[in-house]
């Protein structure tokens, strides 16, 4: 059980990274606009991000220093200073578009809107990161966010016709009104949801925060290697469904109400009610993580002391990051600013900070100094390389396509 | 140090200081001045931010530089905040993990 218990770090990564507001809402998205024409996009985001998270939990099991401390040492400090904009105001983007999610969570239950959840979201999300510890906070959100897998059941409950989902997954190509820009456009936000760089943050800076050692090798490959494969399935499972339910009727995804739709059509109240709780676990989760990843990535290219293994007075300005960023959120979402937006926006931002953040994980996994024997491996190398390629092209074409296909439309 | 061979770009210049005694993170090394009075030039000092530690309170250097810095006070910046905001904050004390 305890050997369960430790992979929830990878659990809570995955389901808070790979299910959060953002690919809840790209998913669905997409599903119902392009039907499971992009799902082979999903299953490249696992792949890359299953590769570069066991780099950065293998250099953090092997040194003990989390990425953005060392992509400041290897960048220096100008080019690391860039990385850190890039990826901080990523990371912030994604955190209003989490609380946002949190809050829309609590509409749908309760009828009340959003607007008067948010505050008390961001309220929450401060109070559990000053009170509870990261160990508890991995098992409850990772657990609890498991409750998503009722996407899964509801998409076998619709009875699709299983051939023409097939068939759609076996022909990549766009149909009826979508065009090969939109197609691509869609493509690179799946791939940076799949690849947000929070997720490496919040996964190495989590393994300093558990103590990694060489001896959790084995518990830092079974986080990767079951956590984001999961997120990934249930990715796909959310994309199945909205093909199924909406992709026919022509209807396009606006609201976080038309995401949960499929499980309440297939399973009732019931299913409603599991999937509110799943995604609120989810987005609460990836709320936790982006506002703690703000406090690390700052905290980290400057030096300064973070993280939960000590007193919040001993990671001060630490905790002043957090706080500051929760308050930005707050202001942010009081303009009324669509939360899903937000969310679609910073997806395809993501993709643009991605290189950055690859790049040094790539470069320490290979030094001898740092890993002592753990180097990466020739295939891995290759394979690495080969995704760094992509990421490159993805943050090239980003802001073209976004302005080209005015944001997907 | 045991014959180990250092450069100074790749294994000084913006590494991680670290409290050789407790743990603490003290900020990043910034600049590394050096001694080119003698033949061979030796590391004098590393700077961070407007402190000036001496080669002499280097402790051990790995993926981190750990240094025990007596003199010092590394950790003004956060000591400012965590007097003036930060600790005055209900359970600002209390062990989180």
């Amino acid at each position: 059980m305890k050997k369960l218990l430790a992979v929830t770090l990878g659990i809570l990564t995955a389901i808070g990274g790979f299910v959060d507001i953002g690919d809840l809402v790209t998913n669905a998205l997409v599903g119902a606009r392009f039907g499971m024409r992009l799902a082979w996009v999903v299953v490249v985001g696992v792949i890359g991000i299953c590769l570069y998270a066991e780099m950065s939990g293998r250099v953090v099991a092997m040194s003990g220093r989390p990425v953005f401390d060392l992509i400041r040492e290897r960048l220096g400090r100008r080019t690391g200073l860039f990385a850190l904009t890039a990826s901080f105001l990523v990371t912030l983007l994604t955190l209003i578009a989490e609380i946002g999610g949190v809050a829309l969570a609590f509409e749908l239950a309760s009828g009340v809107n959003y607007l008067l959840w948010m505050p008390l979201a961001a309220i929450a999300v401060w109070l559990v990161i000053w009170r509870v510890k990261f160990s508890h906070l991995e098992k409850v959100f990772g657990l609890l966010g498991l409750l998503l897998i009722v996407f899964a059941v509801a998409l076998w409950k619709l009875g699709p016709n299983w051939g023409q989902l097939a068939h759609q997954v076996t022909h990549p190509v766009p149909t009826g009104h979508e065009t090969w820009l939109t197609y691509a456009y869609y493509a690179i936000a799946l791939f940076g949801a799949a690849m947000t760089p929070y997720e490496v943050f919040f996964f190495s800076s989590g393994g300093v925060e558990e103590k990694w050692g060489r001896k959790d090798l084995g518990v830092e490959r079974a986080n990767v290697y079951l956590g984001f494969p999961l997120g990934g399935l249930l990715s796909l499972a959310i994309a199945g469904c909205t093909a199924v339910l909406f992709l026919p009727a022509g209807i396009k995804v606006e609201t976080l109400g038309q995401v949960t739709l499929p499980t309440a059509v297939a399973l009732g109240k019931l299913g409603l009610a599991i999937v509110l709780v799943g995604v609120f676990a989810a987005t609460f989760g990836a709320a936790l993580e982006t506002a703690l990843s703000c406090g690390y990535t700052i905290a980290q290219y400057f030096g300064w002391q973070w993280g939960k293994f000590v007193r919040p007075r001993q990671a001060s300005r630490f905790h002043l990051i957090i706080i500051i960023c929760l308050v930005l959120s707050i202001l942010v979402l009081l303009t009324a600013v669509d939360p899903v937006k937000v969310t679609e926006y910073s997806v395809v931002f993501a993709a643009m900070a991605l290189p950055l953040t690859y790049l040094p994980i790539l470069i320490i996994a290979n030094d001898p100094d740092y890993m002592g024997e753990a180097t990466n491996g020739r295939v891995l190398n290759f394979l690495a390389l080969i995704y760094l390629g992509l990421l490159l092209l993805a943050s090239i074409a980003a802001i073209p396509l976004m302005i080209i296909t005015k944001a997907g439309q | 140090m045991t014959g180990k061979i250092l450069h100074a770009q790749l294994h000084l210049m913006d590494r991680q200081l670290i409290d050789y005694r407790s743990g603490a993170l003290l900020g990043k090394v910034d600049d590394v001045e050096l001694d080119l009075s003698s033949e061979i030039p030796t590391v004098a000092a590393l700077i961070s931010g407007h402190q000036r530690i001496p080669a002499a309170d280097i402790a051990e250097i790995d993926s981190a530089v750990k240094i025990t810095p007596y003199q010092l006070n590394l950790t003004k910046g956060d000591d400012w905040v965590e007097q003036h905001l930060i600790g005055k904050i209900p359970g600002a004390g209390d062990e989180t993990e």
